[in-house]
């Protein structure tokens, strides 16, 4: 009984971050109709940002917000500079819906290396001042640790101040109109490019704080991120793809899944088990938990 | 005897393949390896051609279709002893059949879960490898096809063998696929591409013709895999990651996604990069941080900017539509 909660705990603290990441896809997806690939890349360049911060000013904690505005900053450079002309561009092509796939992946690509010239490629360490070791409680430790409470304290902050503001302000507003009706949007005034690229802007902000939580876990390197991109994406499509509340409900779900996983089965698994239950809720209900069924599109 | 049947076609492709081997004799080693190189290459973009240009879907699992080919390969040459034309076909049929297992899965999704569901794929299939004894873990297998036939030639060097192997192995492929392309077959998934629900109401089954379209692609990605685990003499996790199934896709993308010829273009590109950002390394005396992701650099702005500036591919001299 011990284990089962134990191994909940943990799988609450990387779902936390599961759920950032999935929070960030799905954001893009609801406001451009892009699953933005290159969110990883975003992530792990302002990472690295976050990572040169601390060595600034030898504090973990300060050098978050410095990811996230620098998380914020590239992913609306990479909408206002790449997406949004491509989406013009590919108007009415063969290419119309895969082109912006693929520009994704070319930046992903792109930062990437871009990181590697900068910082080259071994692992760095970027570091928190908490411990990784679990708390103890009588006489048996925990796996749960002081970095994982931080992690679902940090997640769970920044998840309610997007929330606060998808709800409560004109801004929120205006970002659910635009993705809900671009059309009607613009008739009633809203500038739906500019809100766009805010969207991408929060998404940014999200999947940057992903990384900065979740490196402490692990090391910093130019690839380090790419498991985080998938289980984000197996997160969202559990989500249901459209819901906000989807992602985050996604985000903890795999989380806690994957951890069942490594203290049942092993952690050889990892990697594999990202796809299977991928396909299993693709299978099952490839609409999601919160997604709505829809008639195919023509 | 017109140009565009099937037995002008391989007329040409045998002509071509005399020049390229004649030349092979003439070239050093490097050359034959990067001649190989382009070759195997090809085959693996016209996979993704024939995917996405002709059948409408994408995958960003490509690579590890071409794991699954080149690990099949192996096994089969190694425990059963066959010959390696024969362990090739097989690595080919494998590919292929986990190609229409995926198919079937394919074919329910659309775009972005397609997308996903095939990089989901591409991070877990090379990871396979260290949980099965018998794949060889990080290390991986060794593969060797040995030396050419004696009857070829004496003082035949190893990778100029390869390069014909491989050679050859491409024309069929370019053959085989051109000739499909302009069947019924080619036409279903044109259909199926250009408009999916106009394609059902002229009675054309979609979901099947996307998952013959993705089986036949992974076929053609599985045969590539083995091929590509000949040149290099191994297939590890390594050899097979992401960055290979997005190499690919780089690679159609620069041949113009709906133009199969343009793939043996896409595959010389992709060859020159680390040629070309090597002697820029060389002239500029850049460290090891710039050789290693210069090459990544070059081939992800490439991307990015034929995307942007020519959706549909660069401009090659273009036949007219069938």
């Amino acid at each position: 009984m011990t284990i089962f909660f134990n191994t909940l705990l943990v799988g609450f603290s990387s779902g936390a971050i599961y759920s950032l990441m999935s929070l960030a896809l799905v954001l893009v997806w609801r406001s451009t109709r892009v699953v933005n690939f290159a969110a990883a890349g975003q992530a792990i360049l302002s990472t690295y940002i976050g990572y040169e911060a601390m060595k600034v000013l030898h504090n973990y904690w300060l050098s978050i917000p410095v990811a996230l505005l620098a998380g914020a900053l590239i992913s609306a450079g990479v909408e206002a500079i790449v997406m949004r002309p491509l989406a013009k561009r590919s108007k009415g092509t063969p290419v119309e819906a895969i082109a912006p796939v693929i520009a994704t992946l070319g930046i992903l690509g792109l930062i990437r290396s871009g990181v590697g010239l900068i910082w080259g490629n071994s692992f760095l360490q970027y570091t928190s001042p908490l411990s990784s070791k679990g708390y103890t409680i009588g006489h048996t430790t925990i796996p749960f640790s002081p970095l994982n409470a931080a992690i679902v304290i940090g997640a769970s902050v920044v998840l309610a101040i997007f929330a606060m503001i998808f709800r409560f302000t004109r801004l929120g507003l205006s970002l659910r109109a635009a993705s809900f009706q671009p059309e009607i949007s613009r008739l009633s005034g809203i500038r739906v490019d500019l809100i766009r690229t805010i969207g991408w802007a929060f998404a940014g902000a999200a999947s940057a704080v992903a990384g900065a939580l979740v490196t402490p876990t692990t090391y910093l390197s130019p690839n380090s991120l790419d498991l985080l991109l998938v289980s984000g994406f197996v997160a969202a499509v559990i989500g249901g793809l459209e819901s906000l509340i989807g992602a985050v409900v996604g985000g903890l779900v795999l989380g806690i899944g994957f951890a069942f996983i490594l203290q049942y089965i092993g952690t050889s698994v990892t990697f594999s088990a990202a796809f299977i239950i991928l396909i299993i809720v693709l299978l099952l209900r490839p609409q999601g938990i919160f997604g709505v069924r829809r008639s195919r599109e023509a | 005897m017109k140009l565009k049947s099937p037995r002008a076609r391989f007329f040409i492709s045998i002509a071509i393949g005399a020049v390229l081997l004649f030349i092979s004799g003439r070239v050093d080693e490097l050359r034959s390896y990067q001649g190989a190189q382009v070759a195997i290459f090809a085959i693996a973009i016209s996979s993704i051609v024939l995917l996405t240009g002709f059948s409408g879907q994408i995958s960003l699992g490509h690579g590890a279709l071409m794991a699954v080919g080149g690990y099949s390969a192996v096994l089969v040459q190694s425990h059963l002893n066959l010959p390696y034309p024969i362990a090739f076909l097989i690595g080919g049929a494998v590919g292929g059949a986990a190609g229409f297992l995926l198919g079937i899965a394919a074919a329910r999704l659309q775009g972005p879960y397609l997308a996903g569901t095939t990089l989901a794929l591409a991070v877990g299939i090379p990871s396979l490898a260290n949980q099965f004894h018998i794949l060889g873990g990080e290390q991986g297998l060794t593969f060797d096809i040995g030396t050419a036939p004696s009857w070829i030639g004496k003082d035949f060097s190893q990778y100029r063998w390869f390069f014909w192997v491989s050679v050859i192995a491409a024309l069929l492929n370019y053959w085989l696929l051109r000739n499909l392309l302009s069947t019924r077959y080619g036409r279903r998934w044109r259909a199926v591409r250009a408009n999916p629900t106009a394609a059902a109401l002229a009675g054309i089954n979609v979901g099947k013709a996307k998952v013959l379209a993705f089986t036949l692609s992974s076929a053609v990605a599985g045969l590539a895999g083995s091929l590509y685990a000949m040149l290099l003499g191994l297939v590890a996790p390594l050899a097979f990651t992401l960055t290979l199934s997005f190499t690919l896709i780089t690679g159609a993308v620069l041949a113009g996604v709906s133009n199969l010829g343009g793939s043996i273009v896409g595959a010389v590109v992709l060859v020159a990069i680390p040629e070309i950002s090597g002697s820029i390394t060389s002239h500029l005396g850049g460290s090891e941080k710039v050789t290693s992701n210069l090459p990544g650099l070059i081939t992800s702005v490439l991307l990015v900017a034929t995307v942007l500036f020519a959706p549909n591919g660069p401009k090659w001299p273009r036949r007219k539509h069938q």
